[in-house]
């Protein structure tokens, strides 16, 4: 698709001598439906295009898009990136080449999906919300009932000769729902994201956003001091979420990360690994090649607890002398950066249950609040609101809220003593399984 | 930018099957970023951005299509889709367009395409060398420069039509300071309803010390207490925590569903009587004003709590019908990729009549939180948390000592009442706020004041 456009980018580029370039199309086309006390609430349909290049002239880099795709408008924006890139004194080997493909078929697109009428949609998030207000007299409120699609294609082409395309699509479906008793009101949310609409099962997903909000009715406080906390397997892909950042060889390189110089070190408690995989079946983030057209693979970040690797695109290899991770980023607007696929925290072979009954007591954490605000990326401080459990004898013993938990992230590597079996991805796609840290501070 | 015949030909379009009313937002804007990081230019990025949403109503029901084919074709396609999405036996017709043109407050005076771009490089470099000198330990400073013209029509089945340019200005500074493994970020982010004047009438040198000296201090500070006590919250972004414990639940997003602690108070005393709290688009070039919300109405001067009082909510169309109350011209977006929905401007809480030596004076143990960070909250329980940037440690009725790390966390129903004292310092701070519609330029602003009680969460016990 859009040869012409490309074209026409190539043909303009030559009259206006620019030599190195490329030029990043992404087209979307969403849908999704939300239903408030049975009636349509939010209906929203968008189809969309936007196209971004980047120019490097002696030396240095610059940007510029447009959402229009005419001559005139493309005209403009080669020209601008041209003059962008005089302003930046900035100086970077680009490395503009014609990448090979995988071979993977990695099946990210679904033909059915687009085929699914809009009325089985609609009826889907129906359920939801209706199940979910059903089953328990407690739950007075179901302000997310969601169902939704998207499907993007993502286009590169260099002056090198690179030009070529990946269509992904995926559908959801999403509960988040309040339950209150006597003064006391807490929430519940639960989502799934397939390729397959028929994996959008609205009695799972009410029934899981349901019992988030009521197992943790009737909670206490806490006293304040150090526990041992277990961290649920949302929250704790919540937390590698929040730091992922602390692996981009871009923070490394400029000073951000405070994983600079612990290459080949052991960061974390032996029993951790922690991987990126763009290939993985099923994964949110699968793709055959990242945002520089470089192909995708697996990479190890943590084995065993040994800092193995940092998240690359080629600008940042070139200059560790590396390869790239194939983990270069950018929207059409932005400028390449660097982000993490499929990352994962890998599970361990134990269940959950036997996570707590490794220490006499220790707190649970399956809610956190104010991951933008409590956590500092740079220094790996967090301080967060959360919401758990209090757990003695091997088992939950009741819901405590209220307080907060804080550490610092890096410390917190160390001090992962257990893993369970119950790897799950957010949307974000961050995976990890619940983790017990041995150590952190809890104040009430 | 469209003619009126084209214009009532798609708001027809999207009644064709029966919708109540029809909107179309069309939106036409340019964009300029530039990145200083190791005092060099690294990034330059323009752009523009251009496209058109159309809404329609059935009854409370909202359908949304937006799209970036803005010919008369794209757009009667986004309108079909609207006009599909239900069926109903009306058949309204769209009122002839009237322009209306608002006589603006926020003036503007110098054009950023009057500057050159070497002058905008130099004033960057001027804020980035201030922050490096003032101490060694600052090892990076990331200055990001913004400017945005975004051109708007709204036009709607009801014949109204109206036009609006908004011009914005910023510059956000962010310095590090670095001792063995040890970082701290200082940041300030002021911006403006304004063209390059902004800029002018900034001092590059005092902001790169400011951003530079909380770094410092906060590095070498030691860590906040943890526990429950009085906590002193200073003026400008320490409002933020009336942005997040009660703004978001006040407006009609979240009371219309009855997901807000707020939503049957109305005429109630919610709060302290020492309370008064203001959202004000019509401030005069300020980050979070407009002359028109995105919906097309007339900007407004919104009083919300008048001495503990609840009076009003933040209203936009849709849920103004949900509630039965008129619109406060609240409506807002962040582009024509988002429905508008209701949403704060300039939040502020009003002065009060005590002073901060009264305030320090009055704390046997306690925190003083100088300059906050960001937060967060949730509306349908109203928990909320937030950062403190720079924070020092009360004892005694006196500031000991700076602390860092904390993070404040409780209930904004709960907090209202535990808010005893407010001095008359007010000034308001510059942010970007994100919810449902997109992130929006808002201010936030309070004078400096006491919270009897709540819970600190740092590194080490009482």
């Amino acid at each position: 698709m859009f040869e012409k456009e490309f074209q026409n980018i190539h043909d303009l580029a030559k009259i206006h001598d620019i030599i190195d370039y490329d030029v990043y199309l992404s087209k979307s086309k969403s849908f999704s439906v939300k239903i408030f006390r049975q009636d349509i609430d939010a209906y929203n349909y968008s189809d969309s295009i936007g196209l971004g290049i980047r120019v490097i002239h002696d030396g240095s880099t610059g940007y510029s898009y447009t959402e229009k795709l005419d001559n005139e408008s493309l005209n403009t924006a080669l020209l601008s990136a041209k003059n962008n890139a005089r302003t930046v004194d900035y100086k970077e080997t680009v490395v503009l080449k014609n990448y090979p493909s995988v071979n993977e078929n990695l099946d990210i697109y679904n033909d059915e999906l687009e085929k699914i009428p809009v009325e089985n949609k609609i009826k889907k998030a129906k359920e939801i919300e209706k199940i979910a207000l059903d089953s328990d007299k407690r739950i007075i409120n179901v302000p997310h009932a969601l169902v939704g699609d998207n499907e993007s294609l993502f286009k590169i082409a260099n002056s090198n000769g690179l030009d070529k395309e990946y269509a992904t699509n995926a559908c959801y479906g999403l509960a988040f729902c309040l339950a209150k008793d006597d003064n006391e009101t807490k929430s519940g949310s639960s989502e799934t994201m397939s390729r397959d609409f028929d994996d959008i099962d609205p009695i799972k997903i009410s029934n899981e956003a349901v019992l988030k909000a009521l197992e943790l009715i009737g909670a206490r406080e806490i006293d304040s001091g150090n526990y041992p906390v277990l961290f649920n397997n949302e929250m704790s892909a919540t937390l590698l979420s929040t730091f992922w950042s602390i692996f981009s060889a871009k923070n490394v390189q400029e000073g951000q990360s405070l994983l600079r110089g612990q290459l080949g070190q052991n960061i974390a408690h032996p029993i951790v690994s922690i991987i990126d995989d763009a290939l993985f079946s099923a994964g949110y983030n699968t793709r055959p090649f990242d945002d520089e057209g470089y192909p995708s693979q697996k990479t190890a970040l943590i084995s065993s607890g040994k800092l193995q690797s940092y998240l690359h695109n080629t600008m940042t290899a070139l200059k560790d002398g590396t390869t790239s991770t194939g983990n270069a980023s950018r929207s059409f607007k932005t400028s390449i950066n660097i982000s993490p696929s499929n990352l994962f925290i890998k599970p361990g072979l134990t269940s959950k249950n036997n996570l707590y009954s490794m220490f006499p007591k220790c707190v649970e954490i399956v809610q956190l609040s104010g991951m933008h605000s409590g956590c500092n990326t740079i220094s790996g401080d967090f301080s967060m609101g959360a919401q758990g459990f209090y757990c003695e004898n091997g088992q939950r013993s009741y819901p405590i809220h209220n307080f907060t938990v804080s550490g610092n992230f890096l410390q917190l590597l160390t001090r992962i003593v257990g893993l369970a079996d119950d790897l799950k991805f957010k949307l974000s796609a961050t995976g990890s399984p619940s983790i017990l840290v041995e150590n952190l501070s809890i104040s009430g | 930018m469209i003619k009126n015949s084209i214009i009532e030909r798609i708001l027809q379009k999207a009644l064709s099957n029966g919708a109540d009313f029809s909107e179309l937002f069309f939106e036409d804007s340019t964009s300029s970023i530039m990145q200083l990081l190791d005092s060099k230019i690294v990034k330059s990025i323009t752009g523009n951005d251009c496209g058109a949403g159309i809404r329609v109503f059935y009854g409370h029901r909202a359908i949304y299509a937006y799209t970036n084919d803005v010919s008369e074709k794209g757009l009667l396609k986004a309108a079909e889709v609207v006009s599909k999405a239900e069926i109903d036996n009306k058949s309204l017709k769209v009122v002839n367009l009237i322009q209306t043109e608002y006589d603006s407050p926020h003036k503007i005076i110098t054009p950023f395409s009057s500057i050159s771009n070497n002058d905008k490089v130099a004033f960057v470099h001027l804020i980035d060398t201030a922050s490096r000198n003032f101490s060694e330990y600052i090892s990076q400073v990331s200055i990001t420069y913004m400017e945005k013209v975004q051109n708007i029509m709204i036009a709607n089945s009801e014949g109204l039509s109206a036009p609006d340019q908004r011009t914005y200005a910023r510059v956000y500074v962010s310095s590090i300071a670095h001792k063995d493994n040890q970082m701290q970020t200082g940041s300030e982010g002021p911006g403006a309803l304004m063209g390059y004047e902004f800029f002018k009438n900034i001092d590059p040198e005092k902001l790169g010390r400011t951003t530079a000296e909380r770094a410092v201090k906060m590095l070498l500070a030691d860590y906040a207490p943890s526990g429950k006590f009085p906590v002193i919250i200073g003026n400008a972004f320490g409002g933020v925590i009336f942005h997040e414990a009660c703004g978001h639940s006040l407006e009609t997003t979240a009371v219309a569903k009855g997901a807000s602690v707020f939503a049957d108070k109305l005429d109630t005393q919610i709060a302290n009587p020492c309370i008064t709290a203001i959202d004000d688009g019509t401030m005069p070039n300020r980050w979070g004003s407009t002359t028109i919300d995105d919906e097309g109405n007339a900007t407004q001067r919104t009083v919300l709590i008048d001495k503990g009082i609840l009076k009003s909510f933040m209203i936009d169309k849709l849920g103004g019908m949900k509630i039965g109350l008129p619109s406060t011209g609240s409506g807002r977006r962040q582009s024509y990729k988002f429905a508008p929905t209701s949403r704060m401007r300039n939040t502020y809480i009003d002065i009060g009549s005590d002073t901060i030596d009264d305030m320090i004076s009055s704390v046997e143990f306690g925190l003083y939180a100088k300059k906050m960070g960001g937060g967060s909250v949730q509306p349908g329980t109203g928990d909320f948390n937030f950062s403190v940037g720079e924070g020092y440690l009360i004892e005694g009725g006196k500031i000991t000592k700076p602390v860092r790390g904390a993070t404040l966390i409780g209930n904004g129903k709960d907090i209202l009442n535990k808010i005893s004292m407010v001095s008359d310092d007010l000034k308001l701070a510059e942010g970007m706020c994100g919810s449902q519609s997109g992130n929006i330029p808002t201010c936030v602003g309070q004078p400096t004041i006491k919270v009897d009680e709540i819970v600190v969460g740092g590194r080490k016990e009482k």
